[in-house]
């Protein structure tokens, strides 16, 4: 299992987070400083505008006291950035779990089924693992929350539209007219809004036109948004030319009225034009709607269409919800089916050595004849013996990690009689499961009965 | 070869239906799901592919050319529709059409098996006009089928746009208004010259035949009619800058002219010829 330590939006206000703020470049030595403390052994970090999140495992794997890897994070982060301890949160176990699923779920942003996040997961594993802070558990962990944050996007509408007024503007004028390179956008009039429209649609490929009743203005305008400028008294040229016209001036009148549209569309022979109306008072006049080919959103049409894919985004939040809780209960179960696997290895290691040995014992004696081909038939014959016989004890003891039911046997008493009946020495009993813990190939040989895993030839011969 | 004809009709059915299924779920999804969008065009492809061989196997059987007979020919226009979507879907961002399209070629494919042999008699006809008149028409129904297909999208988009209802929830997965309107044209571009070849050589043959009544006599006036309404929309469109919603109006409005003179000879060809 994992803990969680870190703080967020939720937990911190902005003067908190950015005391905490690690660098790309130092993050490796960061994460390898954790690994090295006596209850971490592994570790990652995800960071972004609205969290940091230290995700770790202690050494001992899945035996691990979380409560000692917790406390040893939050000193871990506390030490690198004072202050901050009191905003810290731990999440232990499967709660950690669950919050690490969300969080790459998007269901814990800011902004409700932002997509930026999991790609922002994924790079804090992948910078983990070349870091070489990445161990069994967290392996086995991450790709699990990535595929259920890929599950919730594809299931739902979690990332449905546009949460922002420009980004709407601009996914309407792609409705209109497509790939918006070679089309041609007018800025009349300045303001934060109508400045990021500009900027998007830009960065769409649309050329950009400037037009202010302050030429200076609109020359610096169009430098920030890498357009052209242009005076006032082209703008009725300037709307012919324009495929998407953004107004947001502070005038108390129409800059932008009927006539001057009717007229501009004669001349721009009924190609349809976007008129986004970002200014209150409102710059465009209505009735402009009502001519064919003239499209026009006011601010109020497109807060509505953001308030819209928000509502269906928080609905769509409760299905998300619900996919997270499958993929974590599945998690569970595995986890459950994990504290079997240092009794299987103990098990497997003991029946392996023993007949490895009376093997070995016999081709130097009676069987010493045998040509080489003969001898692999006979190891592979005894290998897919010990598999027969391991078969039904590896299930019982799985089932019973996971079931953990009031009736029959418990691991724990399982896992003691097994020892008993073996006689487990002290020494094998401490083989940590990190050290030895099957990889998922290695169960599912295990499961099929296949062949010895190679961890577990490892074990036989440390017995 | 009579198995097969049989066997590809069935999956071509099949796979048509599926099709058009899918496009429609598409269309009312609530987000994307990439994988599950692309199985649409590909299952019109293999309806396509499907319907194709049932064509070629059947008119093989019957030793028919396929558009020496009203039967196959319909089919080959929902085939040559098909074929041009496909060609055109991924570059004008097309894929919302095959809600259209597949329904359109299942209807066509299943709605030609309904239609008796045609009894018209074509003596005093000259066989390789006949050919190249079948030929020219069979082509520009399957381009005006698409040019009518994308009007209507274009309708259904710009009423949206314009209405502002389900802005947020339908997102993007209609096509641009602009590459509807360019595809239309172009469509109509494509196929106006076959349907001037089309209407001309269709009124030699009925200056020749002397067995007409008055369904031919619509037809002609049918035939006329589409003809002039997309020689409207393309010149109105060049002069008068005729274009969006009233050059979409104007292609539907040709585009079920020329259905109607489809019907008329689905109707013929249904009663014996006693039209």
């Amino acid at each position: 299992m994992i803990v969680v330590v870190g703080l967020s939006h939720r937990t911190a206000p902005i003067a908190v987070r950015e005391k905490l703020v690690l660098e790309a470049a130092d993050l490796p030595d960061f994460l390898r400083a954790l690994v090295q403390r006596p209850e971490v052994g592994e570790a990652l970090l995800v960071s972004t505008c609205n969290r940091v999140e230290l995700v770790a495992a202690g050494r001992a794997g899945f035996d691990s006291d979380l409560d000692q890897v917790a406390k040893a994070c939050v000193d871990a982060l506390a030490a690198h950035s004072p202050g901050i301890a009191p905003h810290l949160y731990a999440h232990v176990g499967g709660t950690a779990v669950r919050h690490l699923f969300r969080v790459a779920a998007s269901l814990d942003s800011m902004v409700l089924g932002e997509p930026q996040i999991l790609g922002q997961v994924k790079d804090a594993y992948e910078l983990a693992r070349k870091a070489g802070t990445v161990g069994s558990v967290l392996h086995r962990t991450l790709p699990r929350a990535i595929r259920a944050a890929k599950r919730v996007r594809t299931d739902t509408a979690i990332g449905s539209g546009q949460v922002s007024v420009p980004s709407v503007a601009v996914d309407l004028a792609r409705e209109i007219f497509g790939d918006l390179s070679g089309h041609s956008a007018l800025l009349v009039g300045s303001g934060e809004m109508a400045e990021a429209v500009a900027r998007l649609l830009k960065v769409g490929g649309a050329s950009v036109v400037v037009v202010g009743r302050t030429l200076s203005r609109a020359e610096e305008l169009a430098n920030i948004v890498g357009g052209v400028a242009r005076p006032w008294s082209a703008l009725q040229q300037s709307l012919v030319e324009a495929d998407v016209v953004v107004t947001s001036t502070s005038a108390p009148h129409f800059v932008v009225d009927y006539e001057m549209v009717s007229a501009a569309r004669k001349a721009r022979r009924g190609k349809n034009q976007f008129l986004i109306d970002l200014a209150v008072p409102r710059d465009v006049e209505p009735r402009i709607e009502t001519l064919d080919g003239e499209f026009l959103y006011n601010i109020d049409d497109l807060s509505k269409v953001v308030s819209d894919t928000l509502s269906t985004r928080t609905r769509e939040a409760a299905s998300a919800e619900a996919i997270i809780g499958r993929e974590a209960e599945g998690y569970d179960r595995w986890a459950d089916a994990e504290q079997a696997t240092p009794t299987i290895v103990q098990l497997r290691g003991r029946l392996t050595a023993a007949l490895e040995e009376e093997l070995s014992r016999s081709m130097r004696g009676k069987l010493k004849h045998l040509p080489e081909t003969d001898r692999a038939a006979v190891l592979k014959m005894l290998e897919s013996a010990v598999n027969r016989l391991l078969h039904q004890p590896t299930i019982r003891l799985r089932q019973a990690a996971i079931e953990r039911s009031q009736e029959g046997l418990s691991l724990e008493q399982l896992s003691a009689a097994i020892n008993e009946l073996f006689g487990f020495d002290a020494e094998s009993e401490a083989v940590s499961a990190t050290e030895n813990a099957l990889t998922e190939a290695d169960l599912e040989a295990d499961n099929s009965g296949l062949s010895l895993s190679p961890k577990a030839r490892v074990v036989a011969s440390r017995n | 070869m009579t198995d097969v004809a049989t066997i590809a009709f069935y999956l071509g059915v099949i796979t048509y239906s599926v099709a058009a299924t899918l496009f429609f779920l598409e269309l009312a999804r609530k987000d994307g799901d990439a994988a599950r969008a692309q199985w649409a065009p590909r299952l019109l492809a293999l309806g396509g592919a499907l319907h194709a061989i049932h064509v070629l196997t059947a008119s093989l059987l019957s030793h028919v050319c396929p558009i020496d007979s009203l039967h196959f020919a319909l089919s080959f226009s929902a085939l040559i529709a098909v074929g041009a979507y496909l060609a055109l879907r991924q570059r004008l961002r097309l894929s919302a059409l095959g809600a259209f399209i597949a329904p359109i070629a299942l209807t066509f494919l299943v709605g030609a098996q309904f239609v008796g042999q045609s009894s018209e008699s074509t003596q005093g006809v000259s066989r390789t006009l006949l050919i190249f008149h079948v030929a020219a028409n069979v082509l520009g129904i399957g381009l005006f089928l698409i040019a009518g297909a994308a009007g209507s999208v274009y309708l259904l988009q710009e009423r949206r746009l314009r209405t502002k209802k389900r802005v947020a929830s339908m997102g993007s997965r209609l096509p641009p208004l602009d590459a509807l309107d360019t595809t239309t044209h172009r469509l109509l571009l494509a196929g106006f010259p076959l349907l001037t070849f089309g209407v001309v050589t269709g009124a030699v043959f009925s200056h020749q035949l002397t067995n007409t009544g008055g369904a031919e006599s619509l037809r002609s006036l049918l035939g006329y009619a589409t003809w002039v309404l997309l020689a409207a929309v393309l010149v109105l469109r060049k002069t008068a800058g005729f274009r969006g919603r009233k050059a979409a109006y104007g292609t539907i409005a040709g585009v079920v002219c020329m259905l109607l003179v489809l019907l008329l000879y689905v109707v013929r060809a249904s009663v014996g010829g006693n039209l």
